[in-house]
């Protein structure tokens, strides 16, 4: 039985009398985080960030990892190094005890994921990240939400960015292609003309063409000047376009340069990118 | 001639009431899945709230009719109707705010709710029971018809009559415009798609920026306003009852599992299925089976498949057929 | 303050809310009470074994206990030689020809793919449909046309009606086997709205083949388990110890067979309590409680979950069905048109709610006390409108309002303390352990 009486999983498989897909986001502790903002500091940075979810142990220990102005930063790590849970980390997802998260010199480490969304973070998770009855025109406008100004440019910035969305427009988005899909997705968090563009594993379950595709996308996205921070599965190419790369084990920061370093160092080759 | 007249009689006791009734379960229906597609779960007091909100309805009705105010051949119901749907509303947001709200902030598993909708179910149906009693209440007033049988036999020189009663064209004609205008506000206003989008993915929806409390109180809006136009509906063509609204319930959900929950098209659908199911299965066919069928093979029996004390089986059994063969309903649920 | 202790205290409260409404009301209102609490507590203690043990969302209450008023029907009464004779035979073999269709369907279903399958299935069942129809109506107006005033049905067994409870059950696990069959064994999932619809059906059926048990005419003067307050009162021994206790024979034999009831009802409470307590802590019940607590979990340990739900799911209706022959024996009619699912489902929700899910004891306490309640709200919302009206002058309507509406305090009561009960005991008073 769970702490919380309302939460227990009694009587919950009669699936008729309720719809799945309600929210998972949790309540995170946001006491912590006070530090100043420093000069010279990255566009976006989460600072020797310590944490875990709920009143879990700590996954993360002193990670940082920061994006800067027109660059594209991955973090790439074996499977449980805490890839996503760093980035979930700088989104506000699970409990910072340490350390701090900053955009643009302003600490925003006690703010929810939604007031982060206000203060220019675009954020696509890995799963279940499109609208998937709405069509892909009103999945670009519920990106737009929070924007009370008119939108009809970034649209048509978007239609340019992701062509074959446009032809789509009036489609549901769920019944496009996995690699469509993503683009949505993107789309959809590029609606609020985000200061920094947060993916997680953007990539995940495409298939090798279309995740070129998506990548050449990707630093097409970056080259607008929107720093992009980017987790990966697949190293080695997501290593070849980064600017920056963090190579996370066991949540700490194992490897930290540009990616045609990461790619030239022999340690890293030999412990995770097979030769 | 023979023909015309089983049509005619066909359309008199099938199709007439079929499009009434299944136009009642169909906005009661939507209720029920709005509240599923956006709150997530099944509420238990959608009757109660339609029978408050049609007690609300007669008593307003009363006080306009003391006063000496009517709405010519239409019943005056229809004008008490907006301050009915307004008590209603009150009452909804007011009782979401003092219980369900708790719960939803628990992130309480749906089938919490579930039982607590049954505990509101239980007050609600005391609250009117209180106010209004027990008793059977009939409150239409106006022209009973549009069209006797009488006068459309001498109209037309049929055997069979056609009754529209106006009870029956004010149930189509509202629920044509009730619907127009709730596809309207889902598919075209920005609080319409932001209550689509958040029924879809909870989660994108707050990432997003789309105010969670806000959806959650149009919801409650707009389904206090369909549950009282249906049970204003349904009490003006047959009468109000608060026993009689509770057992709504399974026709109802029955229409918005049929359709497919969560889905707005499959609520309305499903409505007129249940609803012409049971008018076709418990309908005596003797009457229009004369007509077509030759002196010798005429029945003798009343050609009813079932009494129309087992309505409800005909609800269910429906249901059953459909879970079975399509457990989504006939309309992929989920997506309002 | 301790488990144990606060369960001795709960329980002697109730001891003492019945006491008190001996002393204040009489002892034959106390002893209604508590016989009908008994009932109430073995209807929570099925419930409890459905929702508590297994998670499984049963709000067919009512049919279950309807099935089983209908067993005392079936078994007590004398059966109806006139009306077996015009048509008992055709009856039963119209109810032959019905289960022969359904069962031509299935197997239908089965041996045959594609369109010939829709074809045939639909084909064997208009055909079967309407062989039933001809072969059963005709019965059925025979059986029907007996002596419609007295009898008109086709009676029952004629044996001892205490026969009646197992068999109460047996009728509520028949049909809940042929619900969980089709509910469980499709998608664990319909099962809220099917049992809420199979519930509506079953009385439907109560109500409308007379020739079963007199529809809305009712059965009444059921056999008794105990002595008629009469042949006490004429029993000549009787009257002496009662007169020797200082009681007239009038009261004595009232509370005596009141008090046979009680006797009855609470050696089955004992037994199915002790059953479901021995279940709870065999490994059948740890079982149970796994699997509702995850149920994919299980699943992945080799577990069958339906077959297991299914289980349940007949055993705790079967209870149900004996406490609806209990209920039936004690108010000695069959009165279909009384089973409200309020009263019948939602009321056992609460008990079993308020009581503590999961939990035996906490079913039983939950049982009596909120039949306590159900029964006492409304002489104290009389009393509290009284006093709340008291103020105001005679003859007022809202003075007349505020009686009238103390007949409607039950549902309202019921309703407020299952949310607060949620909303601030959500484990019940005895939660599980």
């Amino acid at each position: 039985m769970s702490d919380n009486p309302y939460q227990n999983d009694r009587g919950n498989k009669d699936r008729s009398i309720t719809n799945k897909g309600g929210s998972t986001i949790q309540e995170v502790d946001r006491r912590f985080g006070n530090s100043k903002a420093k000069q010279g500091d990255p566009f976006l940075i989460g600072d020797a960030m310590t944490g875990g979810y709920g009143k879990g142990p700590d996954i993360l220990h002193s990670c940082t990892i920061a994006a800067e102005k027109g660059e594209i930063a991955v973090i790439v790590g074996p499977n449980g190094a805490g890839k996503s849970t760093a980035m979930k980390a700088v989104f506000g997802m699970l409990n910072v005890n340490e350390g701090a998260v900053r955009l643009d010199g302003e600490d925003i480490t006690h703010l929810t994921p939604q007031q982060r969304v206000v203060k220019g973070m675009g954020f696509v998770p890995q799963t279940s990240n499109i609208f998937t009855s709405m069509t892909v025109e009103e999945n670009l406008e519920m990106g737009a939400f929070i924007r009370r100004d008119d939108f009809r440019d970034t649209m048509t910035q978007i239609y340019d960015l992701f062509p074959i969305l446009k032809d789509k427009r009036n489609q549901a988005a769920g019944e496009l292609s996995g690699g469509q899909r993503q683009q949505v997705a993107v789309g959809r968090a590029l609606m609020t003309q985000p200061k920094v563009l947060m993916l997680d594993e953007p990539t995940a379950g495409v298939s090798p063409i279309v995740m070129d595709e998506l990548f050449d996308r990707i630093i097409e996205v970056a080259r607008t000047g929107i720093p992009i921070l980017m987790v990966e599965q697949n190293a080695r190419q997501a290593l070849e376009i980064a600017d920056k790369a963090y190579v996370l084990v066991q949540g700490r920061n194992a490897h930290t340069g540009t990616g045609k370093e990461l790619l030239a160092d022999p340690e890293v080759r030999r412990s995770f990118l097979g030769g | 001639m023979d023909i015309l007249n089983a049509l005619v009689a066909l359309a008199n006791f099938v199709i007439v009431p079929g499009l009434a009734y299944g136009a009642q379960l169909a906005i009661g229906a939507l209720g029920v899945t709005l509240i599923y597609g956006i709150l997530r779960f099944s509420n238990f007091a959608h009757g109660d709230t339609m029978a408050f909100g049609t007690a609300m309805t007669i008593i307003a009705t009363n006080l306009l009719l003391a006063v000496g105010i009517t709405f010519g051949p239409l019943p005056t119901a229809l004008l008490a109707l907006p301050f009915g749907i307004g008590l209603t509303i009150l009452l909804v947001l007011f009782i979401d705010w003092l219980v369900y709200k708790f719960y939803r902030d628990q992130k309480a598993k749906p089938v919490i709710l579930v039982i607590v909708s049954m505990g509101v179910m239980f007050v609600m149906n005391g609250v009117v029971r209180f106010i209004i009693g027990v008793n059977d209440i009939r409150f239409a007033d106006g022209e009973r018809f549009i069209i006797t049988a009488r006068d459309f036999k001498t109209m037309t020189g049929l055997n069979e009559g056609l009754a529209i009663k106006t009870t029956q064209a004010i149930t189509v004609v509202v629920a044509v415009v009730v619907v127009a205008i709730l596809f309207w506000f889902l598919n075209k206003t920005r609080t319409g798609k932001s209550m689509r989008a958040f029924s879809d993915n909870e989660d994108l929806a707050l990432l997003s920026g789309i105010n969670p409390d806000w959806v959650v109180k149009v919801t409650w809006m707009i389904v206090a306003a369909l549950a009282t136009t249906a049970g204003v509906l349904y009490g003006l063509d047959k009468s109000f009852k608060a026993f009689t609204y509770f057992q709504l319930l399974l026709p109802i959900f029955a229409s918005a599992i049929v359709g497919g929950l969560g889905n707005p098209i499959g609520a309305i659908a499903g409505g007129f299925v249940i609803a012409f199911s049971e008018v076709t299965i418990t309908y005596a066919w003797k009457k229009v089976l004369v007509y077509l069928m030759p002196e010798s093979l005429e029945p003798d029996g009343l050609v009813q498949l079932l009494s129309t004390d087992y309505k409800f089986a005909v609800s269910f059994a429906i249901l059953i057929i459909v879970l079975l063969f399509k457990p989504t309903g006939l309309f992929k649920g989920q997506s309002v | 303050m301790n488990p144990a202790l606060k369960n001795t205290a709960l329980f002697s409260f109730l001891g003492v809310l019945i006491l008190g409404t001996g002393i204040v009301q009489g002892w034959n209102t106390a002893l209604l009470i508590v016989n009908m609490g008994l009932i109430s507590a073995i209807m929570a203690l099925g419930v409890n074994l459905q929702w508590g043990f297994a998670g499984l969302f049963n709000i067919g209450v009512m049919g279950f206990v309807a099935l089983g008023g209908l067993a005392t029907v079936l078994v007590s009464m004398p059966p109806v030689g006139e009306a077996w004779a015009a048509g008992g035979l055709q009856v039963i073999l119209g109810l032959i020809a019905g289960t022969a269709t359904i069962a031509a369907a299935i197997f239908a279903q089965k041996r045959f793919a594609g369109r010939t399958r829709t074809l045939v299935t639909l084909g064997v069942l208009i055909a079967g449909f309407f062989i039933y129809r001809a072969v059963f109506d005709a019965g059925v107006d025979a059986v029907e046309a007996v002596n419609p005033a007295a009898t008109g049905y086709l009676g029952g067994l004629n044996l001892p009606v205490l026969f009646a409870w197992p068999v109460g059950g047996l009728l509520a696990a028949g049909a809940a086997w042929i619900i969980g069959k089709t509910a469980l064994g499709l998608r664990s999932d319909y099962l809220a709205i099917a049992t809420l619809g199979i519930a509506e059906i079953i009385i439907a059926v109560l109500k409308n083949e007379d020739w079963l048990a007199r529809g809305v005419k009712n059965v009444i003067g059921l056999p008794r388990p105990v002595p008629y307050e009469v042949d006490l009162q004429n029993d000549a021994g009787f009257v002496e110890r009662a007169a020797s206790l200082g009681l007239d024979p009038v009261t004595a034999s009232t509370l005596y067979t009141k008090i046979g009831y009680g006797v009855l009802f609470m050696i089955v409470l004992l037994i199915l309590l002790w059953l479901a307590q021995k279940a709870l802590n065999s490994p059948w019940g740890r079982m149970m409680r796994a699997i509702r607590d995850n149920e994919v979990a299980a699943e992945a340990m080799g577990k069958d979950v339906t077959a297991r739900h299914l289980q349940i799911f007949i055993l705790g209706s079967a209870i149900c069905g004996i406490a609806g022959a209990m209920m039936t024996t004690l108010d000695g009619q069959l009165t279909p048109g009384t089973y409200q699912p309020l009263r019948f489902t939602f009321l056992v929700w609460v008990m079993v709610i308020v009581g503590g899910s999961g939990n035996n004891f906490g079913a039983v306490l939950g049982g009596m006390l909120i039949w306590w309640l159900w029964v006492m709200v409304e002489p104290l919302g009389l009393g509290l409108m009284n006093i709340l009206a008291s103020g105001l002058p005679e003859g007022s309507s809202l003075r007349d309002t505020l009686i009238d509406g103390a007949a409607h305090m039950r549902l309202l009561t019921m309703g407020l303390i299952l949310l607060l009960v949620l909303r601030f005991s959500p484990r019940g008073l005895i939660p599980e352990r």
